[in-house]
């Protein structure tokens, strides 16, 4: 006696050799469609070359064969076994079993699909990435040359503006030299934006995490623009919470850089009032504290949605603003990546007519060990005397021979200068220095040539300080500078006040 | 009128039912559906004044080393082996491919059959022959049907020698 529901199941069919039914043994799946006297390749037309190929007394195995029946498809195995009279067909439904299989066998067949073709995309991003990070070198390297190329008239200008300050001329010339300088520093920013924004770009912004005193810093910026703010309607104010600490870890230059940015941005948009500094701590624990940076103006404001857009590059409120105020619209773009490189926020909260307020909050690391030598280090190096020092110059640009000159002839060096590589040499295997700064683009020994050779130099001058002379200003410039034996680097263009005290330090 | 059983075999997504449903129903989609086990459709074809009935196991698509039941082939007359045009694991092991066939169906030849022509350049397509190892019977593309009836009466004919 076989269940129900096992009979449903399973059909045994005994067919003549030639597959004509001759009667049902057992089971009930399907029965209709099997009926006695009829070819069983009706419903099985997978046995018709099967059934005659079979060997006599071979059980035979077909598995996953497919049966239709009102529309509807039917998984089976079937076992055969072939007499000498005739031929039994044992058929299993198996649907249940192989739909799953079958769900399986299509997830992996398209997951394998899937696969390729992210890895036929991937190797497409791969090739587009390549192509955009060599556009960007290219770029990169074009903005580097091009910055070497504005940098050394800039040096010629600059530093002729500086020394014809200092003649007896009237006060018309004098207010025209102070706009030309005024015009050259401004030239000088905007190349170093482009620089510092490409240098972000293309993922090379290296943060320094050395001990910084913030107080310092604000109190150094604020005192640089109060020397260089010509109007006398805006006034600039500092104010640094006491909770702010001694000391913390951080890039000194960026912060400068963020904090000047700001103060700039105040500035050109201030025509009367204050623009202050206000330094708070927001929060702190006991490893670190988060600092914010509060640079408010009383200028013409903004609407909000102009404060959604003034982060962006190359953004001036109005069409008219770079030539009224000067600058590339870049520096509030390069706070907000400064910023976010540090893990910092920036956040503007302005009024049209009132003024503007932004906030920056930068986490820093405490630093534990006050040395608060280090400050007051810096400063007794740099306010070293040059008096009587021997001092060698090498540089072909005459313009630029002239400049050095007119600043250490001041300091009362023993000063000697050649026009190239090749002179230099000479003038160092026999002549004693105490210093020596060379341009780095020379023509017969280069710069960075020439450093290399110290063995072939008079033995005293060995191992005195050698300064690069330059206007190739990137880190990885100044890293490989150092490397090859500079002790130091000039990067052009310089003011009388950074060439002198670069000397200094070195000498130190 | 004689009947044949004839099989097509073959890597997974080749387009084994497709060849068979083009030349079968006269039908094209592009929807992929994985075969499980074997389909069988058939189809009279005439070959040299007579009339065959061709009885065609679709095979489902292996994958890497697996092997296909040796059940399927009893009383084939014929099989087409094909790969994808587009695909190269499909053809890259051709050569053991089509030796184990023979050895699981007892067959002296197999019809080879290169799907898929209409995702490739003519210069694609003239490497892809240089590539593979052994020689193509035909090229096929069951989308645009081109040579899927051609590559069927080949295999009639093989099935009747």
């Amino acid at each position: 006696m076989i269940p129900a529901k096992i009979d449903d199941v399973f059909i045994q069919i005994t067919t003549s050799l030639s597959g004509v039914i001759l009667n049902i043994t057992a089971g009930k799946f399907l029965q209709k469609e099997f009926n006695a006297q009829e070819s069983i390749y009706k419903t099985c037309p997978f046995l018709e070359g099967t059934l005659d190929a079979l060997e006599i007394s071979a059980p035979f195995l077909l598995e996953g064969m497919v049966l239709v029946s009102d529309f509807t498809e039917y998984n089976v195995d079937i076992e055969l076994f072939k007499s000498a009279k005739n031929i039994s067909v044992l058929i299993h439904n198996r649907t249940n079993v192989y739909k799953y299989l079958e769900q399986l066998n299509q997830n992996r067949n398209d997951i394998f699909f899937v696969k390729r073709q992210l890895a036929e995309k991937n190797i497409e991003l791969d090739k587009l990435r390549k192509i955009a990070d060599k556009a960007n070198e290219e770029k990169s390297r074009f903005l580097a040359m091009m910055s070497h190329e504005i940098r050394n008239p800039l040096n010629v200008i600059l530093g002729y503006a500086a020394m014809i300050s200092e003649e007896s001329i009237n006060n018309s010339v004098k207010e025209y030299l102070k706009l030309l300088s005024l015009s050259g520093e401004h030239l000088k920013v905007i190349v170093n934006d482009i620089l510092d924004l490409s240098r972000i770009e293309a993922g090379k912004l290296v943060l320094v995490n050395s001990p910084i005193n913030i107080k310092e810093i604000s109190k150094h910026c604020i005192e640089n623009y109060r020397h260089q703010n010509t109007n006398t309607a805006v006034e600039l104010l500092l104010e640094v919470s006491e909770k702010v600490p001694y000391l913390v870890l951080g890039d000194n230059v960026r912060i400068n850089q963020i904090l000047s940015n700001l103060l700039s941005n105040a500035l050109k948009f201030t025509e009367k009032g204050e623009i202050s500094i206000v330094v708070t701590v927001v929060s702190e624990d006991e490893k670190s504290v988060n600092i914010a940076f509060l640079v408010s103006d009383s200028g013409r404001g903004m609407t909000t949605a102009q404060t959604f857009e003034i982060f962006d590059e190359y953004q001036q409120n109005k069409k008219t603003d770079n030539r009224v105020h000067g600058g590339a619209g870049l520096g509030l773009s390069i706070v907000k990546r400064l910023l976010k490189a540090m893990n910092g926020r920036i956040s503007v909260d302005s009024e049209l007519g009132k003024g503007t307020v932004f906030k920056a909050e930068i986490p820093f690391l405490k630093e534990t060990h006050q040395k608060s030598e280090v400050v007051k280090k810096i400063k007794t190096l740099a306010s070293k005397s040059l008096r009587g020092k021997r001092i060698l110059v090498a540089d072909d640009d005459a313009l630029n021979q002239t400049i050095v000159a007119h600043i250490l002839t001041k300091e009362n060096v023993t000063l000697t200068q050649v026009k190239d590589g090749l002179e230099a040499l000479d003038i160092l295997k026999t002549t004693i220095f105490d210093v020596v700064l060379l341009d780095i683009h020379m023509p017969n020994i280069t710069g960075e040539q020439l450093v290399q050779q110290k063995k072939e130099f008079k033995k005293e001058n060995r191992d005195i300080p050698f300064l690069a002379l330059t206007a190739n200003t990137a880190p990885e410039d100044l890293k490989r500078y150092k490397n090859i034996g500079f002790k130091s680097v000039i990067g052009k263009p310089y003011t009388s006040v950074s060439f002198l005290e670069q000397i200094g330090l070195t000498l130190n | 009128m004689i009947a044949k059983k004839v099989l097509l075999v073959g890597n997974f997504g080749v387009g084994k039912t497709s060849l068979i449903r083009r030349f079968v129903l006269n039908q094209f989609s592009e929807d992929y559906i994985s075969t499980i086990g074997v389909r069988v459709s058939s189809k009279i074809v005439q070959f040299e004044n007579q009339e065959i009935k061709l009885l065609i196991w679709d095979v489902a698509g292996t994958s890497g080393n697996e092997k296909i039941p040796k059940a399927y082939f009893l009383g084939a007359s014929a099989a087409m082996y094909v790969f994808d045009l587009s695909r190269e694991e499909t053809y890259v092991s051709i050569d053991n491919y089509l030796e184990s066939i023979k050895e699981l169906s007892g067959l002296k030849d197999i019809i080879v059959v290169g799907n898929k022509k209409d995702l490739l350049t003519q210069e694609e397509l003239e490497s892809v022959i240089n590539t593979v190892s052994v020689k193509i019977d035909l090229i096929t593309s069951a989308k645009e049907d081109e040579n899927v009836e051609n590559a069927f009466l080949q295999l009639a004919s093989q099935a009747i020698k």
